[in-house]
């Protein structure tokens, strides 16, 4: 059977808020993520998630007698008036970790062959989100990369959704060039990465040149993995609109084959060079795959 | 002509052809398209070694596909014809054209005409003039017209009922051709040899010389009737055809002088017979009444014979020298003699007149057979008239009696008498009564046996002359003659050697005696044998000389249809003709009951073809098919081959998979559209029609129910609708003008897609030729009719139709729909009342009547001014051309003349008010009767 292959409709492939529902049922189905703190430092960007010890924050954490050296100012003085003693309020220390999503909407996510049910960029678009609702949910902070600056808010899907509502038209295939992310942020790509191999590398070179952490999702449609055409064929690049026609398309399916591995080797030996994940995931499959794969990536303890 | 009856009216376009080659190379090179794909891993696949590309062509089968689908629709751009109609020689000179328009071209006249007429224009288109003649008409000289004008001329040129007579156009031929000599002719002949056909053929080849004649001629040309006899058994008639062809049935009508049908009996032609002998067997009654004979569907005057009054129930005068006795029938000498002749004939007695008197009566009613019984002497001017009214062809039955024995000698008598009677068998008498011995083999009552009972007490004798022999008729036992008779003139005289009652013999109470009476009655209207057909045995008024010629009273048409006789038409000699002439078209001539019948053919007619093989011509059918363009099936075969296309690269660029994956209702739905589009294309007519509306268009439903309207059924004949709209303008304006009702202005409807049950009438114009609706629209007309609509159907051919003749096209009309009984709108209908009071439904035309459902019949006791039934007749039909009547151009002015004054113009607006009220009221004039009674009721 020939299998049909097309580019959903424009504005199909837009964000809606379908997605933000898909998200939100995703996220409900795993625990909250909170993103291992890789290293406990007041420095770090205040965050929200206490840390079940005293430090910077802003929640309540307890009284303590004042002892010599506490700075007059954290006196509490209405619990001081008492009894004898003068107490310091302490707050329970929070530590915050920011985690910047780059979606990938250029043309060629909007493909989806007969044998997926979604779109690529449906799919991305609900992974990511889901994503930023666990993170948020565990208290990380959320930022889409070139999009959005980081929020907290319990509302992140919303925010994040609306923003991507209202984003201009990105159509290039990688994340942008602006700034590479902190050194204790952490990066997910969300993307078919069709893109020249020594171009993803450099943009990931680039985004972890502080050395942030990153993970990648490569985003495939089945159609994209198993070649399953044949007979005469006029393939079309929906991105740069270049074209091929195969006389016999079931001829190139092996040599298709052998370079698309090699081509998912070469972006796992990136990711591998800068200490990223790298995870694909087919259409055909359910979301919550990547989404429990990245749950436990981020999750990982690396105090 | 090519074999095929297929011809091309561009056939230049057939050089397209040509290219097929060019197309095929072109076809070749260019593969199918491929299937395109998106693809965003394209530049992984751009990486890959390109394999070995084979080029792909095109299918063989596919290949042939196309380039079948090129030549079909170059084929159809060569507008291709079939049964193209063939033209006259396209030559430069002027072209005569001569059109048979005898009795034999009516049954297929307007194919005649049409054939002429496509001639005509064709000459027409080529420059040419024209000179057309018509053979049955008068020669006179023949000028050359342009097409238009010979057009003109054509359509007014109808079909003669008697034969052309073609040798005196010769003439007049001859000198046209000789003032243009390059003249070309076509002679469109009826195919029979009548008329000396052959010698015109040969005179026309002559005039032309080297001029090209072409003959138009069918096959089977009119069939025939003649020589219709009254034979004693039956009635026989004799059907005549032209070619010795195989077997064929047909059928003749016998109807009567008011166009009853009779009796339709079969005949048969056998194999190779050219003439066919049909019998009317019907009681004598019946027979004497018929009138007419024709075969059914034939059309044409040839076809139809006419009787007169040689045939039919005789009346009869019956005098006596005795005084009448009415008190005692018995005893009364003519009581058994009218018993006897009742069954067949009319009697009539002369009562409280002398004998001479009644004679003479009798002689000035022109009575065929006169009886007189027992008279003895006549007064002189009686017996002249008498002698001289059998000379002419009266028959004269006398009975003896006292008086007749002691009367003088006369001429009346076939035989000398001896004076005084003789008794047989009587007291003083030796000679016992004699019986009736035998019928003499040559008289009249050779045929019958002869009766043992009979006896004769009495006689008279005759005397022994030489030539009694001859006039005998009956002998009794002992040879002496019973019944003479002789031939006087035309007419003859019979008597009976007895008394026409019981005291001479018992012959009259004898079964024998009506069968004897019926035989010499019989001989009245026969004709002497050497004398075939002439006279008719007309009895005419006693002064034979003057009375020389009758007045037509009505004549036949062309097509055999009674009309009133044309201006051309003379009288006719009294004893007729044996055949139809110009002068004296077919009919009947002279009073209703004693006047001669004409007939096309006379009794010893055959037809023939006419021989035209010796002649070098050229000889075409007439009636050639309807031309047919291929076009647009050629079209529609084009638009299949290129769908098919379409499916196959379709299917060969992976289509399949739509098909069976989740698409497939999308495929569907293609697969839908495309076989609508073809039955677009396969019914080109109809391609052209706008799309069909949904069942209830919200306009034309507002348009047609904010007020009352009339609506009219658009036929497609432009000039018919747009007669129907003016007419039911105008009627709308008298309305609004005369009562109470102001309809809006009229809409045109059509049944097959608008909504009728707005309307309370719809005025449908019947067009000849016009297509038979489709029973969808039929089943709505049905519908609206079942619902309280009427219809008003008017075939506007009041002038033209053929009494008794339905009009072909409404007949096909209701055909499909569930008619009522009709019958003509009686004096008491409410329709007469409605708002005016009206006699009779004149329109353009008068006379014609209007049929409406027919009423439940009249209850005993019910005596009302104003009948109707429950609800309104759904279906008025007429023939008056109601529309054509009313109808009134921009400035309020008439658009047609009326056949009658400016009166008929007010009736027939009249007749409209009364149709829309009857329509809109339904009976409640016919309840108004009742108004009286609830008055009273009331109280008061």
């Amino acid at each position: 059977m020939a299998v049909r292959a097309e580019l959903v409709e424009r504005e199909a492939a837009r964000v809606t808020v379908r997605h933000e529902d898909a998200a939100l049922d995703l996220a409900a189905s795993l625990p909250r993520l909170l993103v291992a703190a890789r290293r406990a430092s007041s420095t770090v960007a205040h965050g929200l998630h206490g840390r079940r010890r005293s430090g910077v924050g802003e929640n309540f954490w307890q009284f303590r007698r004042f002892s010599q050296g506490d700075p007059v100012g954290r006196i509490d003085w209405r619990r001081s008036a008492r009894d004898d003693h003068v107490y310091i309020r302490e707050q329970e220390w929070e530590a915050a970790h920011t985690v910047w999503i780059w979606i990938d909407r250029s043309r060629s996510m909007a493909f989806r062959s007969s044998l997926a049910s979604v779109p690529k960029i449906e799919r991305a678009v609900v992974l990511g989100l889901a994503l930023a609702d666990l993170l948020v949910r565990g208290g990380e902070r959320v930022g889409l990369l070139g999009v959005t600056r980081p929020t907290a808010s319990r509302l992140a899907i919303e925010r994040l959704g609306q923003a991507l509502v209202f984003a201009s038209e990105d159509t290039s295939e990688l994340p942008p060039a602006e700034a590479p992310i902190a050194r204790l942020a952490e990066a997910v790509l969300i993307g078919d990465l069709l893109a020249p191999e020594d171009e993803i590398a450099a943009s990931v070179a680039r985004l972890a040149a502080r050395g942030g952490r990153g993970h990648m999702v490569m985003i495939a449609d089945p159609a994209e993995e198993t070649f399953p055409f044949s007979g005469r064929t006029e393939f079309v690049d929906p991105d740069s609109s270049r074209r091929l026609v195969a006389g016999r398309a079931e001829d190139w399916r092996a040599g298709y084959a052998e370079r698309l591995a090699r081509h998912r080797a070469a972006l796992g030996e990136i990711a591998r060079r800068h200490g990223w994940s790298f995870t694909i995931h087919r259409t055909d499959r359910p979301a919550s795959e990547p989404l429990l794969a990245l749950h436990a990536r981020l999750a990982e303890a690396a105090f | 002509m090519s074999a095929l009856p297929l011809a091309f009216l561009s056939p230049w376009m057939l050089l397209g052809l040509l290219a097929l080659p060019a197309l095929w190379l072109l076809l070749r090179l260019v593969p199918p398209r491929p299937r395109r794909v998106d693809f965003p891993p394209l530049r992984l696949l751009l990486d890959v070694v390109a394999k070995r590309e084979t080029p792909v062509s095109t299918p063989w089968w596919l290949l042939l596909l196309r380039l079948a689908l090129a030549a079909f629709i170059i084929f159809a751009l060569a507008k291709p014809v079939w049964n193209l109609q063939p033209t006259a020689a396209a030559g430069s000179g002027p072209l005569l054209v001569v059109i048979d328009n005898g009795w034999a071209s009516a049954p297929d006249w307007d194919a005649r005409v049409q054939a002429a007429d496509a001639a005509i224009e064709a000459a027409g288109d080529g420059g040419r003039a024209v000179a057309l003649v018509a053979s049955a008409d008068a020669p006179r000289d023949i000028g050359l017209v342009t097409a238009g004008q010979a057009r003109e001329r054509l359509r007014v040129i109808t079909p003669e009922p008697f034969d052309p007579d073609r040798k005196p156009l010769l003439p007049p031929i001859d000198k046209l051709i000789k003032t243009v000599p390059s003249t070309e002719a076509l002679w469109i002949t009826d195919g029979l040899a009548r008329g000396d056909a052959h010698a015109f053929a040969e005179g026309l080849k002559t005039a032309l010389g080297d001029g090209r004649l072409t003959v138009r001629a069918d096959a089977r040309s009119a069939r025939g009737l003649a020589a219709a006899e009254n034979q004693p058994g039956a009635l026989t008639v004799k059907a005549l055809r032209a070619e010795a062809a195989g077997s064929e049935p047909f059928r003749i009508r016998a109807s009567d002088l008011r166009g009853r049908t009779l009796a339709d009996v079969d005949g048969r032609f056998e194999p190779g017979a050219r003439d066919a002998v049909a019998t009317v067997d019907l009681p004598v009654e019946l027979r004497n009444d018929v009138a007419r004979l024709e075969i059914v569907g034939a059309k044409t005057a040839g076809a139809v014979q006419l009787l007169d009054q040689r045939s039919k129930r005789r009346s009869i005068g019956l005098v006596t020298g005795a005084s009448t006795d009415v008190a005692q029938p018995l005893l009364s000498p003519t009581y058994y003699v009218s018993q006897a002749l009742k069954p067949f004939a009319d009697v009539r007695e002369a009562r409280g007149q002398g004998a001479s008197q009644a004679v003479e009566a009798f002689v000035a009613e022109k009575l065929p057979v006169i009886v007189l019984a027992d008279v003895g002497a006549l007064t002189q001017e009686a017996h002249e008239a008498l002698s001289q009214w059998v000379k002419n062809g009266g028959v004269l039955i006398r009975f003896a009696g006292p008086r007749l024995a002691g009367a003088p000698e006369d001429d009346l008598s076939p035989v000398r008498l001896r004076q005084g009677g003789r008794i047989l068998g009587g007291a003083l008498a030796w000679e016992t009564p004699q019986p009736l011995a035998s019928f003499s083999p040559n008289g009249p009552f050779a045929p019958l046996t002869v009766p043992k009972d009979v006896t004769v007490n009495r006689q008279v004798l005759a005397e022994p002359d030489v030539d009694l022999p001859d006039r005998v008729w009956a002998t009794l036992g002992d040879g002496t003659p019973l019944v003479t008779g002789v031939r006087q003139g035309k007419g003859l005289t019979a008597l009976f050697h007895v008394t026409s009652d019981t005291r001479w013999s018992n012959l009259p109470l004898s079964g024998a005696f009506v069968e004897m009476l019926r035989r010499v009655v019989d001989l009245a209207g026969s004709n002497p044998p050497s004398k075939p057909q002439e006279g008719a045995a007309a009895p005419q008024a006693a002064a034979g000389a003057r009375a020389a010629v009758l007045a037509p009273t009505r004549t036949l048409d062309g097509y055999g249809a009674f009309r009133s006789p044309p201006a051309t038409a003379r009288p006719a000699p009294a004893e007729g003709r044996p055949a139809a002439t110009q002068d004296n078209p077919p009919g009947f001539y002279g009073p209703v009951d004693a006047g001669v019948a004409l007939n096309v053919l006379a009794p010893d007619a055959a037809l023939a073809r006419a021989d035209l093989s010796g002649l070098d011509v050229n000889v075409s059918p007439i009636v050639v098919a309807e031309p047919t363009p291929i076009a647009p099936w050629l079209f529609t075969i084009a638009a299949v081959a290129a769908i098919a296309d379409s499916l196959i690269v379709f299917l060969l660029g992976g289509g399949a998979a739509l098909l069976s994956g989740r698409r497939a209702g999308t495929a569907a739905l293609m697969i839908a559209a495309a076989g609508l589009a073809l039955a677009a294309s396969a019914a080109p007519g109809l391609a052209q029609q706008p799309p069909v509306k949904p069942a209830i268009d919200e306009r034309f439903a507002l348009e047609a129910t904010l007020s009352t309207r009339l609506a009219y059924v658009q036929t497609g004949d432009f000039e018919v609708d747009r007669l129907s709209k003016a007419g039911l303008e105008g009627l709308t304006q008298t309305l609004a003008q005369r009562t109470a009702l102001e309809p809006g202005s009229p809409m045109a409807v059509d049944p097959a897609k608008d909504e009728l049950s707005f309307f309370p009438l719809i005025y449908w114009p019947v067009v000849n030729g016009a297509p038979t609706p489709s029973p969808e629209a039929l089943a709505r007309i049905d519908a609206y009719m079942k619902q309280g609509g009427a219809i008003l159907f008017d075939t506007r051919d009041a002038l033209t139709a053929a009494p008794g003749v339905e009009n072909e096209a409404l007949k096909r009309l209701l055909a499909g729909l569930d008619v009522p009984a009709l019958e003509k709108v009686p004096d008491d209908h409410v329709l007469t009342k409605a708002f005016y009071l009206l006699n009779d439904f004149p329109g353009r035309y008068s006379g014609s009547p209007l049929w409406v459902e027919a009423l439940p019949p009249v209850e005993d006791g019910e005596e009302r001014p104003a009948r109707a039934g429950d609800g309104v007749s759904p279906i008025l039909i007429t023939g008056a051309d109601l529309a054509g009547a009313w109808a009134i151009g921009a400035n309020g002015d008439p658009l047609l003349p009326t056949s009658g004054d400016e009166r008929q113009r007010e009736m027939a607006y009249r007749v409209g008010v009364n149709i829309v009220m009857y329509t809109l009221t339904g009976n409640y004039k016919a309840d108004q009767v009742h108004v009286p009674a609830l008055l009273e009721r009331l109280g008061q």
